[in-house]
């Protein structure tokens, strides 16, 4: 496993951010991290860079610890803050040199044709650049050194949709070129493209470990009716069932043909069927949280 | 790496240095100046009317001992030239400038990165966090010795410029000026600047925000000033002076005397001291400590996220 945390907890003061974590992420995986604000997803990757120092338990990357072997664990890390900033005095160029030369390492020769592909002047001083702009550097910054995981707090934020698009393109590329991603993200709809496991924080405790292949057989329902059936069928996967007026809301794991031929028998108007995805299963944590 | 953080925090400071550079230069230039004048102008017109004596007993009386405690006490005499320009060493122009640039730089060192949040930035990248505070130090060597040079460089122009350089077997030394005799007192002025910018590191690897760690350092600083100089007018005082870094800055004493130590304990035994310190030892002692409880407190301390 590249990244393990036991028991790690962090407290400030009296408040628990974190409680307990017990978590791993293997090599090659993209795993995202959900979470409404204040439920500990920043903490985690700070007790993971060694920004902060566990109050009981431990973290470990590539099996050094992070926080007694911070310097050697964070050579393995390449990390995108998810509150930016910069040295505005720089231009993007000479941010990536001066990072690199931080790491040991030299300007990745790549450089020039990255920022091509991110349609971006990189000689510009940053303090001219907007925020986007800036939000491009740093992740040609991440994305860069080839560092054996990358860690990214809310990537997407600030970002236009293409530039959205690219960036998940680029983790996927990441994932392809055998690197590990972490990723928080209030956006379920991305999660959902790139991850291969979510876990859900819940007031800084980790509720719910969700790998996404096993996500496929759910479908999000949603019927009209003419007359609202008397009673529901009996069928095996009806999960959450709402029904409002005649308007009937549910989640359905079983077969296909089965549902079908029910609703044949009935006064349907209108009848959706979508894949469910993570929606359903962050409801169950974050209720009315969750991205519409 | 670590000449790499050293060039970029050099590189941070580069106009500001500049600046503070050529005022430093700029007042010991025209503090030459001002001392040519009341050696050659002033004095000459006065002291037919008004012995020297009775003009200092005019001058200092009063609230005006304040005054003389600032030009560095009684030793001084003012008809020589080389006293009146050692004066530019301690006036409170001067001692304003060291502070503003010791504190202002070393008080944003660790709290300004992380009030920036460009801390998050850096300690992202495989480096030790002592290695920052290593990197701080290194800028403050580097950085110091350039301040103090151009301190001198402003005593050679202006004593040139005013016609009192010293050159070949000196004729008059109340009238001309050997800068050299004043170089070895840089060595205290040096220390003075790294005493202030390691409590004021100290501070700043503590603090979150750059805004108070610079009000902390200021107010402490201010504090020893005010101590220092009003120990001197008020006895009752007086024994808490040896416990600011401004009683060690005595360049005068170095200029004019050749005197590198001070008495403590005198104040809190009847007069007699109880033993000499060396000065300059001393300031270098307190900016070490304050650079290794920086490192100590820095290395243990977690970083909070920017706001």
């Amino acid at each position: 496993m590249l990244v393990v945390t036991e028991q790690l907890t962090k407290d400030y003061g009296r408040f628990r951010a974190l409680d307990s974590l017990n978590l791993t992420i293997a090599p090659g995986e993209i795993f995202g991290l959900l979470g409404p604000n204040g439920s500990g997803k920043s903490t985690a990757i700070r007790l993971l860079l060694g920004f902060l120092r566990p109050t009981a338990g431990k973290a470990a990357i590539a099996g050094h610890d992070c926080w007694q072997d911070s310097v050697t664990a964070r050579q393995q890390i390449s990390y995108l803050p998810g509150e930016l900033r910069l040295y505005e005095n720089m231009t993007g160029r000479q941010l990536i040199a001066f990072l690199s030369q931080l790491r040991g390492q030299a300007i990745p020769p790549r450089v020039d044709a990255f920022a091509k592909q991110l349609d971006i002047d990189i000689d510009r001083p940053l303090v001219q650049m907007s925020s986007g702009m800036k939000r491009k550097v740093a992740l040609m910054r991440v994305l860069l050194p080839q560092a054996k995981l990358l860690i990214l707090d809310e990537p997407t934020n600030t970002l236009d949709p293409t530039m959205r698009d690219q960036l998940l393109e680029q983790l996927l590329a990441a994932k392809g070129r055998g690197q590990t991603v972490l990723f928080s993200s209030h956006v379920l709809s991305e999660v959902e493209r790139v991850c291969d496991r979510v876990g859900i924080l819940q007031r800084g405790k980790l509720v719910h470990l969700q790998k996404m292949d096993e996500l496929g057989s759910a479908r999000r329902v949603r019927i009209r009716f003419a007359t609202v059936p008397d009673s529901l069928p009996d069928l095996p996967g009806f999960q959450d069932c709402a029904r409002q007026d005649h308007q009937l809301s549910l989640d359905y794991t079983g077969p296909l043909p089965e549902l079908l031929r029910w609703l044949s028998g009935q006064a349907v108007t209108d009848v959706r069927i979508e894949p469910a995805g993570l929606a359903p299963v962050y409801q169950r944590f974050h209720g009315a949280e969750v991205e519409s | 790496m670590t000449g790499t953080l050293v060039w970029k925090l050099f590189r941070d400071v580069r106009w500001a240095l500049l600046v503070v550079m050529v005022l430093l230069c700029a007042f010991q230039t025209l503090w030459a100046k001002i001392t040519q004048r009341i050696i050659e102008e002033l004095l000459p017109a006065v002291t037919p009317f008004m012995r020297l004596e009775s003009l200092k007993d005019v001058l200092f009386k009063g609230p005006g001992k304040l005054m003389q405690t600032l030009m560095g006490g009684e030793q001084i005499r003012l008809d020589n030239a080389l006293d009146m320009l050692s004066i530019g060493y301690v006036h409170p122009l001067m001692l304003t400038i060291f502070c503003i640039w010791a504190v202002g730089r070393a008080a944003g060192a660790i709290s300004g990165e992380i009030d920036r949040g460009t801390m998050e930035l850096l300690l992202a990248q495989p480096i030790p966090r002592w290695r920052l505070i290593v990197a701080h130090f290194c800028v403050d060597w580097l950085v110091i010795p350039l301040l103090c040079l151009s301190l001198w460089a402003g005593n050679w122009l202006g004593v040139w410029l005013v016609g009192m350089l010293s050159t070949g077997p000196v004729v008059d030394t109340s009238k001309y000026v050997d800068p050299a005799v004043m170089g070895p007192a840089l060595v205290n002025v040096a220390a003075l600047l790294f005493a202030i910018s390691g409590f004021t590191m100290w501070l700043s690897a503590r603090g979150r925000f750059r805004g108070k760690v610079m009000g902390a350092a200021v107010l402490v600083t201010l504090l020893q000033f005010l101590v220092n100089v009003i120990g001197q007018l008020w006895d009752l005082v007086a024994p808490l002076r040896p416990l600011t870094v401004f009683y060690y800055y005595q360049p005068q004493q170095i200029i004019l005397q050749n005197r590198w130590t001070v008495d403590v304990g005198k104040f809190s035994s009847g007069g007699t001291a109880l033993a000499s310190v060396p000065m300059v030892a001393v300031l270098f002692a307190v900016g070490f400590a304050g650079y290794a409880a920086a490192l100590w407190t820095f290395c243990r301390r977690d970083l909070p996220a920017p706001l």
